[in-house]
């Protein structure tokens, strides 16, 4: 009996000794830090914009003329809407007629303010000329559309003394902005519109294929806004004959709609005036379309826009993944292998996909050992056919990658003197036309065959400074991307293709303009993007580097690729995730994002992306 | 004493000490308007104020009544406020240390990082104007415009390279010198942040007119809509390519440091939080130790002072507490044997007293029947002989009667005396006493007049007693009332009935009034007793006043004659609550003015007596300025303390004396006498007020 009560005791003694062993534990647990634990989403905080910005203050009473200068300029470069701190600096009636938004004119340095020729005499002067002057980088016109220019910066600005109120006020001024080239990179940020091509249709349905047109707009103002008003007024000028917009003319934001932007679902509803209450869904869907696939390109996160009519009643609305669908763009394309001729004058290719540097022979008469020995080659689109120039570069060969078919003859030969002087580098584009320029610098032509198969077309370019040295088609088969040389020096020159436009006539390149006017020596170049290039080149008193430009001419603020020496030929996609892939002196090696070049294979040439 | 306590005795009996109303009673002045105020709904003022307070304090009363009854309550609370009070105190102190430290070490990274910039800005700032130097050198522009152009730009570049080295860390903003629109140049600032307004105004003047860098502290007011937030401003004065100078600050947000500060005052405040339930709850553990065994001896006391004398603390361990009640058993024990021992003592005594009585009287009978035979033989004896047989039958006379007070007497103090009450009317008994005093008076020559015999005065009482108490109190006046009148005054009201009667013999002096109704008390030993009194009839007649549940008090002043009053309940089981007869006559030497000093005192005393009849004033708080006042005016306010002074012999300035004198009862125990002159039944605190507010006019 004692005994029993005695192991009692114990044991209840023994347990609540456990219990504050566990109490023990589980504090020590509570104060020490965790090694272990659940496993949780880490929310993504936006990183913080360290932009600077200008706050423009309004002239001071009794300021200097210099002063008066000195604060418009800056009041310029300021985030003001509509300038309104600016036109303060104005007289009324210069101020009536000032239109900021007309233009805006970079210089390279900024505009230097120059007293101009002073009136004589001894008496309060009550009327000063002050000239702005600079180096002109480019000019953003009415359209927004960007423009490298050069040559001097000159403009003359007035300024008078109000009788009145004794102050010194600017009566008269150049219109637009003038500032300069860092303010502008700072203020303005370069934004893809996106219409469709007139022509091309790609596709058992026939979509649309989208094509980009680069604006820049005021990045601290409202820039989403700005944006759709832009889309909305149409494609600039240079594009323009080449594409349509899905909006009615007349279409525009509702009255008073600013400050456009996303709720948290990331929807975005535009409220739309004009004729658009009548407008069928397929019609809707494209505009629809346009706006997020241009939208898409200043917010990535937006999933998806709802039209609204006047009233606010719903027209349609579109997520992302549907536009895809909707229209053919060609940076959503994800090219499936990367191809390139081996050491044994093969045509393999590599999953772009993998990391693995092992090529497997394409399919097909160019796949096979001993066959033709080729010094480019170029795949279409769909990755059905291939067009290899021949080594001399004197033929141009169109051949199935499907397995068994045979080498034809040459669809196309060339009479250059030498190899270099043949045929360049041939280049699909969307529509499934295959294009070529031989650079005889006794007969530049381009040509081009419909569907890979026609008869050779030469086409018409009637600016034509030089000979073309290369030719690639941009994936939307209205711009062309072509590097033209004259007295040994190239340029790169980006032109627009019409063709059909006037019944029986043959396609032409008209209106080139320069994508990177600062190059003396271009020596390859792909297209990366919409409306981005990646281009090798020389700039003057440089040293050959690749770098991104884009097709309006502007330099992007994005970082270049990381260098790489003896660069002979260059393939990008225009889907950014495809690593970037160069034929340099290492043989074939290739940028995957995020890390450095890499040895794909020793002995490669002629490395493409379909296109 | 225990004579002496009769009017007295039934308000007593129930007042229990430290009850509130004794508390408040008792109290001071201000505790007085205090609790009148605030508790007791005496503000005076408007009706509305009045219901409101009596709203508010309404659920306070019991909280307040816990709070003074509770000392565990009390113990708690001042427990929690002042546990609250140090927490609190600490909780600033650590809150200080904590947000000093912090800032001291944002405040040394942010100077260094500051200054590093400024370096940088200045060297920007050379390199740019050396650059534009050589450039221009051969250049023809006006070196003015070519300075200027760069600026715009410059600055932009500055503040974008300077504030992109920490991100989120801290933002950059220049200024130009001077006021805001100095010299056409333009604020600038990086990620949102709204210049002007984030740098404060005298950390700018100081900048201005110094070239040395200075800091302050300020808010971030961001111009995306962003929260403002604490933040470290450094700014100097610098530089630009031209020379020209402009201010440039570093802005440190304190977000950090903010976050830190608040979750060390999150930690602080629930471990206060914490701290301070739990010293709660440990003081009402501790006091309860404490405090239960106090409540237990209290509860044994008041059973002990309920005369259960057997009740006993339990008393368990060795500590403090156990001897508290182990002091208090052993008290107890003590006190139960003593009063068993006086109770056994005071018995034996009584049963000696009856018992001799009883044993006095079979001789006495024998004696008295040969005193008889002696005394009707007195005619044949010499007059010597004869005069003795008189006396012999006169002091047998006396003896017989002083044996039956004693018997009486004594059956009173067993508890034998039986009340027989029937409803009464007390003019019939008057009358029957006066006509047996008739023969006496006319003897003295004294005229006895009945007064407010015009209505029936019908009371409760046993009509033998009451006949006993009133012969006694019209023969006292007739014998000592030196000739004069006497006058028997009827009168009801309220429940009670009163006969009250006043004689102007020589009256009572101070003190006696109460010493009257001692046993074989005489006013002048010395005197001659015509009627032969035992000493012992008014004892019984109190003993019989008392019976009734009534009161017999004296009233006297030297050479003004006394009054004695009977009061008794109209029904037999009624307490008492007051007399329709005030104590001291209308009549009496101080109502009439005629003091014995000649002081004009009188005028004014005499308007206390519609108020306060018979002087009887209750038992004011000693040091009340009406009792001082009334000292001061009649210094012989205690007769017994100035026995030779001139008007020393009055009884009446009863109201300090009356309260200080434990004795003096009859003076301290009517207090509910007010009441039968008022018919307000108030409580005893209001009663008082008015008085005093009519007095002190």
């Amino acid at each position: 009996m004692g005994a029993d009560r005695e192991g009692g005791v114990r044991h209840r003694l023994g347990r609540a000794v456990a219990y504050a062993v566990c109490g023990v534990v589980v504090l020590a647990g509570c104060a020490s830090m965790p090694d272990s634990g659940d496993l949780r989403d880490v929310e993504s905080t936006p990183r913080q914009d360290t932009g600077v910005r200008v706050f423009a203050m309004p002239p001071a009473d009794d300021a200097q003329p210099s002063e008066i200068m000195q604060g418009f300029l800056e009041a310029l470069t300021s985030d003001d809407p509509q300038y309104d701190t600016a036109r303060k600096y104005l007289t009324a009636d210069a101020a009536r007629t000032w239109r900021p938004e007309e233009s805006a004119t970079v210089l390279a340095n900024g505009p230097s303010v120059v007293p101009g020729p002073q009136p004589g005499g001894r008496e309060p002067i009550d009327s000063l000329t002050y000239v702005l002057s600079g180096s002109r980088v480019a000019t953003v016109d009415t359209q927004q559309a960007y423009a490298p220019e050069d040559g001097s910066y000159r403009k003359k600005v007035h300024l008078t003394k109000d009788a009145k109120s004794g102050q010194w006020r600017i009566d008269s001024l150049p219109q637009g902005v003038v500032m300069g080239k860092s303010d502008f990179q700072r203020n303005y940020t370069s934004v893809n519109k996106y219409y469709f091509a007139s022509s091309t249709k790609v596709g058992a349905t026939g979509q649309p294929v989208a094509v980009a047109d680069p604006v820049f707009v005021r990045s601290k103002v409202d820039p989403m806004t700005q944006v759709v008003r832009s889309l909305l007024a149409g494609p600039t000028s240079w594009l323009g004959p080449v594409v349509r917009s899905s909006f009615p003319t007349g279409t525009a934001l509702q009255e008073g709609v600013s400050g456009l932007a996303p709720d948290d679902q990331n929807g975005l509803a535009v409220p739309l005036s004009g004729k658009v209450s009548r407008i069928g869904l397929a019609k809707c869907t494209e505009m629809a379309t346009q706006l997020l696939f241009t939208l898409r390109n200043l917010t990535p996160t937006l999933e998806s826009v709802e039209l609204q009519g006047p009233g606010g009643h719903r027209l349609c609305d579109l997520t992302a993944e549907r536009a895809e669908s909707t229209a053919w763009h060609a940076s959503a394309q994800s090219p499936e292998f990367l191809y390139f001729l081996d050491g044994k004058h093969r045509l393999v290719r590599l999953p772009t996909g993998s990391s693995g540097t092992s090529a497997v022979p394409v399919p097909g008469p160019l796949g096979e050992e001993g066959g033709k020995e080729l010094q480019s080659v170029a795949v279409s689109r769909d990755e059905h056919t291939v067009a290899g120039v021949g080594a001399d570069g004197k033929s141009l060969y169109v051949a199935s990658l499907a397995s068994g078919g045979s080498l034809g003859d040459a669809v196309l030969s060339s009479r250059g003197a030498t190899a270099t002087d043949r045929l360049t580098t041939p280049s699909w584009d969307a529509r499934g036309d295959l294009w070529v320029a031989d650079s005889d610098p006794r007969d530049p032509k381009l040509y081009v065959l419909e569907q890979g198969v026609g008869k050779p077309v030469e086409v018409g370019i009637p600016d034509l400074p030089g000979r073309i040295r290369d030719v690639r088609m941009a994936a939307d088969g209205v711009r062309v991307a072509l590097v033209v040389e004259k007295d040994g020096k190239q340029s790169l020159l980006i032109g627009r293709i019409e063709r059909e436009g006037r019944s029986g006539e043959r396609p032409a390149v008209v209106e080139l303009r320069s994508a990177a006017p600062d190059l003396e020596q271009v020596t390859t170049m792909s297209w990366a993007g919409d409306s981005r290039l990646v281009v090798v080149g020389l700039e003057q008193g440089g040293v050959h580097q690749m770098r991104y430009v884009q097709v309006d001419g502007s330099t992007l603020d994005g970082p270049a690729p990381a260098a790489l020496s003896g660069v002979k030929a260059i393939a990008a996609s225009e889907d950014e995730r495809v690593p970037l892939v160069a034929y340099s002196e290492d043989g074939i090696v290739r940028l995957p994002s995020g890390a450095q070049w890499q040895k794909v294979d020793k002995d490669g040439t002629a490395p493409v992306y379909p296109g | 004493m225990s004579g002496d306590s009769a009017a007295s005795a039934p308000g007593r009996s129930g007042d229990r000490p430290g009850r509130p109303v004794g508390r408040t009673a008792a109290g001071s002045r201000w505790g007085r308007f205090f609790e009148g105020g605030l508790l007791q709904g005496g503000v005076q003022g408007s009706p509305v104020l009045r219901l409101f307070m009596r709203w508010v304090r309404r659920p306070l009363l019991p909280v307040m009544r816990l709070w003074r009854r509770n000392i565990q309550l009390r113990v708690v609370a001042t427990t929690l406020l002042m546990s609250l009070g140090v927490v609190v105190l600490l909780g600033f102190v650590v809150i200080g240390q904590v947000r000093n430290g912090l800032l001291d070490a944002k405040v040394k990274a942010s100077q260094s990082q500051a200054t590093g910039g400024f370096a940088v800005a200045k060297q920007k700032a050379d390199e740019a104007a050396s650059g534009t130097a050589a450039g221009t050198g051969d250049g023809t522009a006006g070196t003015d415009g070519r300075q200027s152009q760069n600026v715009i730009p410059w600055m932009s570049d500055l503040v974008e390279s300077l504030s992109s080295g920490g991100a989120g860390a801290f933002d950059v903003v220049t200024l130009p010198v001077g006021d805001d629109s100095g010299g056409g140049r333009s604020p600038r600032g990086s990620g949102y942040v709204n210049p002007s307004s984030s740098v404060p105004g005298d950390l700018r003047e100081r900048i201005n007119s110094s070239t040395t860098a200075a800091q302050s502290y300020t808010r971030i007011v961001y111009s995306n809509g962003k929260e403002s937030q604490p933040a470290l401003v450094i700014g100097k004065q610098v530089n630009d390519p031209n020379g020209r100078p402009y201010e440039l600050y570093y802005l440190f947000p304190l977000t950090q440091e903010e976050k830190s500060l608040s979750l060390v005052k999150g930690t602080l405040a629930t471990a206060g939080l914490f701290v301070v339930v739990l010293l709660g709850a440990i003081a009402w553990l501790v006091v309860r130790q404490v405090v239960t065994p106090v409540r237990m001896a209290a509860g044994i006391a008041e059973r002990l002072s309920a005369g259960r004398l057997q009740e006993r603390m339990k008393v368990t361990g060795e500590d403090d507490i156990a001897r508290l009640g182990e002091a208090f058993n052993k008290m107890a024990q003590n006190l139960q044997l003593k009063i068993q021992q006086l109770e056994d003592l005071s018995r034996m005594q009584r049963r000696f007293v009856s018992d001799v009585s009883h044993e006095l009287r079979t001789p006495l009978t024998t004696v008295r029947m040969a005193a008889d035979v002696i005394h009707e033989a007195r005619e044949d004896f010499d007059p010597v002989t004869a005069r003795s047989a008189e006396l012999l039958a006169d002091q047998l006379d006396r003896f017989e009667s002083l044996l039956a007070d004693l018997l009486e007497i004594s059956r009173f103090d067993a508890g034998a005396a039986a009340l027989e009450a029937e409803p009464i009317d007390l003019r019939e008994v008057v009358r029957r006493v006066v006509s047996g005093a008739e023969p006496l008076a006319e003897r003295k020559g004294t005229h006895i007049r009945v007064l407010g015999d015009q209505q029936p005065v019908v009371a409760e009482a046993d009509a033998r007693r009451l006949e006993r108490v009133l012969r006694n109190l019209v023969v006292n006046a007739v014998e000592h009332g030196e000739g004069r009148d006497v006058i028997v005054k009827l009168a009801a009201a309220g429940g009670a009935v009163a006969v009250a009667v006043r004689d102007y013999g020589v009256g009572l002096k101070p003190g006696e009034a109460t010493r009257v109704f001692s046993r074989f008390w005489r006013a002048d030993p010395a005197r001659a007793r015509t009627t032969g009194g035992t000493g012992l009839g008014l004892s019984i007649a109190l003993e019989d006043a008392r019976l009734h549940g009534g009161w017999l008090q004296a009233w006297g002043e030297p050479g003004g004659g006394s009054q004695f009053r009977l009061t008794l309940p109209r029904t037999a089981d009624e307490p008492l609550r007051g007399s329709p007869i005030p104590l001291e006559p209308k009549d009496s030497r101080r109502n009439g003015g005629l003091d014995e000093a000649g002081l004009p005192g009188g005028a004014e005393k005499r308007a206390t007596v519609p108020v306060q009849p018979g002087g009887q004033v209750p038992p004011l708080p000693p040091r009340s300025p009406m009792a001082s006042r009334l000292a001061a005016v009649t210094p012989a306010a205690d007769p017994t303390a100035l026995p030779g002074h001139g008007n020393g012999a009055r009884v009446v300035p009863r109201p300090t004396g009356g309260a200080r004198r434990p004795d003096d009862r009859p003076a301290a125990g009517p207090a509910p006498d007010t009441h039968a002159g008022r018919p307000d039944p108030a409580g005893p605190d209001d009663s008082t007020e008015p008085g005093e507010a009519f007095r002190g006019r």
